[in-house]
């Protein structure tokens, strides 16, 4: 077992060893410029394109031509949005829920401020969407409807499949889906899910961070991100990021192949079911129907215990988690995910995130339900509740 | 490399006197609305020495506001009660080798729960005393006359001092124009009459 036990997979990844030697040439002697006449720079094309046939592959996307390289996930969704409202000048209307990734729930409150109406579509106390409350916000001058497909915090999955029908069948907006924490962790088929836009980031699979991708659905009008040199087919400009594409092609494939799912989940399940079964005042955020969730995460609130002590006392003894409440003189705010499912703030401020990943081992879910309970046992001592 | 810094870390993963005192002469509780913090201080007060024999807390929030609470508790045990109501604001800074700014709050805290314990222990002296001097510091529950005894017998000049003396003027601060009266008038009078123990 190593010092560290990292169970903080949904804020990022290791980069795979498959990943990292598959980029590696790029960093060293193949530095050409995709967009060279000569051999070299050709080479470099040929990596960029058979990367963007990998990650097209992974999404089940009709075409290669239907994938763009971003920097990042934030910047995939950010774009979705923006691209969207700047294409279609005549609609005014976005249809989003209240627990997006901040990249897409800040970004909409900024447009809020400014000339576009929200709709803010409410999640229930299990932090499940009901499919219909799209049908009811979507109007005529809706330009874009965004939902994730796999809550950050709580692991919750929303019904994309069917949100994508209803979308398609009763309106012309686009459809745009923030994918970045499910890929890689359950299959993904853009094309079953109806879905016009799908954002991914590369570090929340084994690759590197720095690289993302934004499915375009063939059809879908989009301006362009960024203007120059015409790459990306004229969509977002600036010269490839040739080892991070390949890295993205290739983290793809790693996911693609891997098949230890499985493992992930009976270690997430071994954890979830001690925690909740052994220690008095945990209870799970969101939904206990784990097919409706992702695989590899759990949120688990310790009621009347500060979130910051508890992950400051794991962080002491080398295991890394995520807590839902950010701790400051100006706000404690606890999570707007658990805020918008209801939460008690007496548990909310006290939320934790677990999440695993494939290099997790079953010694390291042990050791962390061996020192959790005395962790939680001392802050309760202390709160005297 | 620890989550809080050293000093805080060691009082956050070892805190001294968490817990209740048994029977406790005063009890006080700070909480923000803000960042969901609470913390209580009961305490076991030496009625004639006027002093601090045992202090207990209890604490709701992250590492900073235990280990404040933490070595508050540590520091008012055995000290006079005056003493402990004047403890500057920058007593946890100083402990700490300071505080990050957005946790100051967090020593702030601790410290309103001591003063609230403090003036529910003047409280419960003054409820059993029916005494008709004026009170001036009702924080503390200091009268009139005994801050003039302290300025008598500590040749006090100023405010700092009373307050450093029995506490008057440490919590709130509204009284403390009112102590400054009290001093100049002692002092006009004493002017006057150059042999009535000012030296």
């Amino acid at each position: 077992m190593s010092d560290l036990i990292y169970l903080d997979n949904n804020a990022t990844t290791r980069v795979a060893p498959e990943v990292r030697d598959a980029m590696q040439p790029y960093l060293a002697d193949l530095y050409g410029n995709p967009s060279s006449a000569h051999t070299f720079g050709r080479k470099m094309r040929q990596a960029v394109e058979h990367a963007r046939a990998q990650v097209a592959d992974l999404l089940n996307a009709a075409s290669p031509d239907e994938i763009v390289f971003t920097s990042c996930g934030s910047e995939s969704d950010n774009w979705s949005i923006r691209g969207v409202l700047e294409a279609h000048p005549d609609k005014r209307h976005i249809v989003t829920t209240r627990v997006e990734h901040e990249a897409v729930r800040y970004l909409c409150e900024n447009l809020e401020r400014g000339a576009y109406e929200v709709t803010w579509l409410e999640v229930n106390e299990e932090g499940l969407l009901d499919p219909e409350s799209v049908r009811a916000a979507i109007r005529p001058d809706t330009a874009v409807v965004s939902v994730m497909l796999a809550n950050n915090e709580t692991g919750v999955l929303f019904p994309i499949e069917e949100i994508g029908r209803i979308v398609r069948q009763t309106s012309s907006a686009v459809f745009h889906v923030d994918g970045v924490q499910a890929v890689g962790k359950i299959p993904i088929d853009v094309r079953l899910m109806n879905v016009d836009l799908f954002a991914i980031s590369g570090h929340k699979f084994h690759a590197p961070k720095g690289v993302g991708a934004l499915y375009v659905r063939d059809g879908v009008k989009l301006s362009s991100f960024m203007i120059g040199g015409g790459q990306e087919k004229g969509r977002r400009a600036g010269t490839e990021s040739v080892p991070y594409i390949v890295a993205l092609g290739a983290a793809c494939e790693v996911a693609k192949t891997f098949d230890g799912h499985g493992t992930i989940r009976r270690l997430r399940d071994t954890l979830e079911d001690r925690i909740l079964g052994t220690i008095s005042n945990a209870r799970l955020n969101g939904t206990s129907d784990r097919d409706r969730r992702l695989p590899n995460t759990s949120s688990i609130s310790f009621e009347h215990v500060e979130g910051e002590a508890i992950l400051a006392q794991l962080d002491e003894a080398g295991v890394c988690v995520s807590t839902g409440s950010a701790c400051n003189a100006e706000s404690h705010v606890s999570s707007a995910v658990l805020r918008a499912m209801n939460v008690p703030y007496s548990a909310a401020q006290g939320s934790i995130r677990f999440s695993l990943g494939r290099y997790n081992t079953a010694a390291e879910i042990e050791y962390t339900l061996d020192t959790l309970p005395g962790i939680i046992n001392r802050l309760v001592e202390i709160t005297g509740v | 490399m620890p989550y809080y810094p050293a000093r805080v870390n060691e009082h956050f993963l070892n805190p001294r006197n968490a817990g209740e005192v048994n029977q406790p002469d005063a009890v006080g509780e700070a909480g923000s609305l803000v960042c969901g913090a609470v913390v209580r201080l009961s305490l076991a007060i030496d009625e004639g020495l006027q002093r601090v024999t045992q202090a207990r807390f209890r604490a709701t929030g992250c590492g900073f506001l235990i280990a404040s609470a933490s070595v508050l508790t540590e520091t008012i045990t055995d000290l006079a009660i005056s003493r402990a109501a004047s403890l500057p604001e920058t007593a946890f800074t100083d402990w700490f080798d300071g505080l990050p700014e957005d946790r100051a709050h967090c020593a702030a805290l601790c410290r309103d729960a001591l003063h609230a314990a403090l003036a529910n222990y003047h409280r419960a002296t003054l409820n059993e005393w029916t005494g008709d001097e004026a009170l001036i510091c009702t924080c503390f529950g200091v009268s009139e006359n005994s801050i003039e005894r302290a300025i008598h017998t500590g040749s006090l000049r100023s405010v700092d001092g009373v307050t450093n003396t029995n506490g008057a003027g440490g919590g709130c601060g509204s009284c403390r124009p009112l102590i400054e009266d009290i001093l100049e008038d002692y002092w006009r009078t004493a002017a006057i009459q150059p042999d009535s123990g000012a030296r």
